[in-house]
């Protein structure tokens, strides 16, 4: 797997952690020990998605990002598309 | 409102089309047990909910099912990608192809299209949560029987992260329930709707 790949699959880690403790927190909201976790977790995230984004590029364009000279939210991949390399 | 994320929620990668498996596994697309269902019914119920806690669990769990529906697709699509026709016939996803060739289609295994007749929104909190705990255990189940019939690690894999979450919401669903009923009176908690009776909570009793 590339570093690029590498990278990006510990974003997605961190990104079902945050979803995952929030499935939690919504039947333990004053868990503090929880809520401290998914802190930690979020500045976890930005940094990771920071030093993804200053080496190749946004991490997930969303349809508000228009860079460049053309509308890539539209190109290939998708995310149900097969990938031979990954 | 939702917002796209141009990902999976777990990484779909299928080297080997397998038409046979696309038949099957279509079952948690659009059969009784299946993550449309899912979504659609606790989408749906949180409207009656009466308080936050259930309101926020079932618009999380259901907006995750609907991350769900979107990876079984995934999964149908990469297995049926590139069909010869022999493979098609040989496969027995011929009685498929005839009327969806290789587009994604909600339907059971069985080939029943799907129904909203497979869910209830019964504006009750106590019969909602106890469906939706039955929901769980029956998608998790149907994963399992997946798991006893498909070998192909790429495609067990996407499937034992999904039977994970079942356990997971049916955890977390099993708590909201206690939640729930820690808010109303015990000796009324199965005889009275808090989502449409009022007052129904604890040193209440029961309108009807």
């Amino acid at each position: 797997m590339s570093d690029k790949n590498k990278l990006m699959r510990m974003i997605h880690a961190y990104d079902f952690t945050i979803l995952e403790l929030g499935l939690f927190l919504d039947t333990h909201a004053d868990d503090a020990r929880a809520l401290k976790s998914r802190q930690q977790a979020q500045l976890k995230r930005a940094e990771l998605v920071r030093e993804y984004e200053e080496k190749y590029g946004p991490y997930i364009l969303t349809s508000d990002d228009v860079m460049g000279d053309r509308w890539s939210w539209i190109d290939n991949p998708w995310p149900w598309d097969y990938r031979r390399e990954d | 409102m939702w917002q796209y994320q141009k990902k999976l929620q777990f990484p779909v990668n299928i080297k080997n089309p397998d038409p046979k498996a696309a038949k099957i596994i279509i079952t948690q697309y659009g059969g009784p047990d299946g993550e449309m269902s899912a979504s659609i019914r606790y989408l749906s119920q949180r409207y009656s909910m009466p308080y936050s806690d259930l309101k926020g669990l079932l618009t999380d769990i259901g907006t995750e099912e609907l991350a769900h529906f979107e990876m079984i697709a995934a999964m149908v699509h990469q297995l049926t990608r590139n069909l010869t026709e022999e493979e098609i016939k040989r496969s027995g996803f011929d009685t498929y192809f005839v009327d969806h060739t290789a587009g994604v289609y909600p339907i059971a295994a069985s080939g029943a299209p799907w129904s909203a007749n497979y869910i209830q929104s019964k504006g009750d909190l106590i019969a909602d949560m106890h469906e939706d705990m039955g929901a769980e255990q029956k998608a998790r189940a149907t994963y399992d029987n997946l798991l006893r019939l498909i070998d192909d690690p790429d495609i067990r894999e996407p499937l034992k992260f999904l039977r994970a979450r079942e356990i997971v919401h049916y955890q977390r669903f099993g708590e909201g329930l206690r939640l729930a009923t820690d808010r109303l009176n015990s000796k009324n908690f199965y005889a009275c709707n808090p989502s449409f009776d009022t007052p129904c909570g604890k040193g209440t009793s029961c309108p009807s």
